[in-house]
C-alpha cells in the first residue's frame, strides 16, 4: 500500500488548510470606522411583530398573494435593506474583493452610510457605482454626481482611489479624485486637492478596482499635499491610502464606500497618446510553461516529426511554417480562394504517411499553422 | 489564501519597451483578487468528481429553505458566504404576506439577483435540481430573468503549440 492506512493520514482539507495557515498576527483585523447605531432590539421587535400584523390582516396583499402576483417594490425593499443589513452586506462583499486589505492593510470599517454615485452618461441615462459592477472607462470620462445624506454641519472628505492601476509599483494607488472639506453634501463647494482623473486599465491587465471611500471630518483639515490638476503629470498622483491615513486618523474616519471595477476599451488608447503623451503599455498573462519531459536518446512509439518539434527552437519552427505561407503569395494577385473541400484533395502517392498528415493538417487549419 | 499573484509579461521584447518607454514597468500585478475568475483563467478546485454536491465553482448559488424564512447565498470557494438575501429580513417581510409561500420565493429571486448585479457577479453555478412548477423553480426563473447566468464558464486553457485548435481568449472578446 502507497502511504499511511487511510484511519491515520489526513485529508486533503487538512493538509491544505495547514499549508494556507497564517498566524493570527496576519489575520487580525482592526475596525477603524464608526461603531454601529444602538438600536433598542424590543422596540425594533414590536414594529417587525406589528407590521407581520398588519401584513396578515390586509385583505387586498392576501389576494394578491394567493394569486401568486403580489410583487414587491423594489425601491422601498432597496431603503429597508440600507437601513438594516445594508451596511454589513456591503462589508461583506468588500472583503470579497480585498477593498480594504489593499485600502488599509488590516484596518477595516462598515459603510453605514449610503453613497450615491452616478456617471452621466449624456443619453439621458445615468450609471450608478455600487459595490463592484462593471463600468467601461468610455463612460467614466468626466467626474460623477456623489450625494450622501447629511446634516448641513458637518466636514467631510472624498477620495477615489485605483487600487489596481499603478504603472511602477504595485502596491501604490493612484488618487483619480480627492476633495476635502465638503460642507453638508454640496461636493462642488469642497477644496478640490486632486482633480479628477478618467480611469485607465491597461490593455490585456483585466480588470481594476475603483474606490470610493467618504470620510467624515471633525473640523477643517488642511491637508499637507500638494495641488493636482488635470494637466499635473501622472507620478503625481502616487498614492497610499494607508499612509495618508494614518497621518490625519484622528480628525477623519471613513464612513462610507463604493467601488467599481472597469476594464480596457479603445478610450484609453487615446488618453494615453494625447493626454499622457507615452506609448499605451499592452500586457499579456504569463502562462506558466507546458512541461516537457527530457529527450530521450531512443524514444519509442513517438512520432519523430511531432517528437523531434517538441525540443526543437519554436520561433524556428514558426518562421517554416511563415516562409511556406509566404512562398505561394504574391502582393500582386489576388490570393487563391481556400479550399471548398480541402480533405478532397490529390496527394501523391508516393508520398510518406506522416507528410500526408502534416499536409492535412496545414490545409485544415489544424495546430501550428495557426501560430504564424 | 486568495493572494492570487499575476505576472504580466510584456508582449513582445521587453528591452525594446523599456528604451521606447522608459516609465512603464516590464511586470504588471494586477492584485484584484477577482480579476483571474473574471477572465476565466483562475484555479477550480477540481478533483471532487467522486462528491455528490459538486466543488467545481468558483461562485456557487445556495438556496436553504427553512420552516420559517428562505435564505439564498452566493458562495466562494475560498471566501465562503459573499452576499445574501432573506425574506426574513426588514427589506422583504416588510412587503409580504407570507414569507415562505410562492411570492416570497419569486420576490427573493427578484432581490438576490439585483444584488448580485450590484456587486458585479453576473455568473454562478447552481446545481439546484427543482420540481417543474414548484417554488424553487419559481425563484431560478425570476434570479435568471433578473440578469444573472446560472452556469459559470470553463476555465481558459493556454492552446500549447501542438494543440489542433486556438479557443478564443475571454478577455480579448469586444462587446459590439
Amino acid at each position: 500500500m502507497r502511504g499511511k492506512p487511510p484511519i491515520f493520514c489526513r485529508s486533503i482539507k487538512e493538509r491544505l488548510d495547514e499549508l494556507n495557515y497564517k498566524d493570527e498576527l496576519y489575520t487580525k483585523r482592526t475596525d477603524i470606522g464608526f461603531p454601529p447605531e444602538k438600536k433598542c432590539a424590543s422596540t425594533a421587535r414590536i414594529n417587525r411583530l406589528e407590521q407581520t400584523k398588519k401584513n396578515k390582516n390586509d385583505k387586498s396583499l392576501e389576494q394578491l398573494a394567493r394569486k401568486g402576483i403580489l410583487e414587491i417594490d423594489l425601491d422601498k425593499s432597496k431603503e429597508d435593506w440600507l437601513a438594516s443589513l445594508g451596511p454589513l452586506h456591503k462589508k461583506q462583499i468588500a472583503e470579497h474583493y480585498a477593498i480594504y486589505e489593499h485600502l488599509y492593510g488590516e484596518g477595516f470599517f462598515i459603510p453605514h452610510l449610503h453613497l450615491d454615485i452616478f456617471y452621466d452618461l449624456k443619453d439621458g441615462n445615468c450609471l450608478p457605482v455600487y459595490y463592484g459592477n462593471v463600468i467601461k472607462p468610455a463612460e467614466a470620462l468626466e467626474s460623477p454626481i456623489v450625494s450622501f445624506e447629511s446634516d448641513g454641519n458637518t466636514l467631510w472628505t472624498l477620495a477615489l482611489t485605483n487600487l489596481d492601476g499603478h504603472l511602477k509599483e504595485n502596491n501604490k494607488e493612484y488618487v483619480h479624485w480627492l476633495i476635502a472639506n465638503i460642507p453638508g453634501n454640496s461636493i462642488e463647494k469642497g477644496d478640490v486637492i486632486v482633480d479628477y482623473l478618467r480611469p485607465f486599465p491597461l490593455k490585456g491587465t483585466g480588470y481594476h478596482r475603483y474606490a470610493f471611500v467618504l470620510y467624515k471630518q471633525d473640523k477643517e483639515i488642511s491637508y499637507d499635499l500638494p495641488q493636482i490638476t488635470t494637466s499635473s503629470p501622472l507620478e503625481d498622483r502616487t498614492f497610499s491610502t494607508r499612509d495618508w491615513y494614518k497621518m490625519y486618523q484622528d480628525n477623519i474616519t471613513p464612513i462610507g464606500l463604493a467601488f467599481y471595477q472597469t476594464d480596457w476599451d479603445a478610450t484609453v488608447k487615446d488618453f494615453f497618446h494625447k493626454t499622457l503623451n507615452q506609448k499605451e503599455p499592452i500586457y499579456e498573462y504569463d502562462f506558466p510553461a507546458p512541461y516537457i519531459k527530457p529527450q530521450e536518446w531512443f524514444p519509442l512509439r513517438e512520432p519523430f516529426n511531432l517528437y523531434m518539434d517538441k525540443y526543437r527552437d519554436p520561433k524556428q519552427i514558426n518562421k517554416e511554417y511563415l516562409l511556406r505561407k509566404l512562398k505561394n503569395e504574391d502582393p500582386f494577385k489576388t490570393p487563391p480562394p481556400p479550399l471548398k473541400f480541402p480533405n478532397a484533395q490529390y496527394l501523391p502517392r508516393n508520398m510518406p504517411s506522416w507528410l500526408k498528415l502534416h499536409e492535412k493538417k496545414i490545409r485544415n487549419h489544424w495546430g501550428r499553422v495557426n501560430d504564424v | 489564501m486568495y493572494i492570487v499573484q499575476i505576472k504580466y509579461i510584456d508582449t513582445g521584447y521587453i528591452p525594446k519597451l523599456v528604451r521606447f518607454n522608459s516609465s512603464v514597468s516590464g511586470v504588471f500585478v494586477n492584485r484584484n483578487p477577482r480579476n483571474l475568475e473574471r477572465l476565466r483563467i483562475a484555479r477550480k478546485p477540481d478533483g471532487y468528481h467522486l462528491e455528490k454536491p459538486g466543488r467545481k465553482f468558483w461562485h456557487k448559488l445556495v438556496l436553504t429553505p427553512t420552516n420559517r424564512t428562505v435564505k439564498a447565498e452566493v458562495i466562494h470557494f475560498v471566501n465562503g458566504p459573499i452576499i445574501e438575501a432573506k425574506t426574513s429580513e426588514l427589506a422583504l417581510r416588510n412587503q409580504l404576506y407570507s414569507i415562505t409561500d410562492t411570492c416570497a420565493y419569486k420576490n427573493l429571486g427578484k432581490v438576490f439577483a439585483q444584488r448580485c448585479l450590484e456587486c458585479g457577479i453576473m455568473e454562478m453555478y447552481c446545481d439546484i435540481e427543482a420540481v417543474k412548477g414548484g417554488k424553487v423553480e419559481k425563484f431560478l426563473n425570476e434570479v435568471e430573468k433578473g440578469g444573472i447566468k446560472l452556469q459559470e464558464m470553463e476555465v481558459y486553457k493556454k492552446p500549447e503549440p501542438w494543440d489542433r485548435f486556438r479557443p478564443e481568449k475571454p478577455w480579448e472578446v469586444t462587446e459590439e
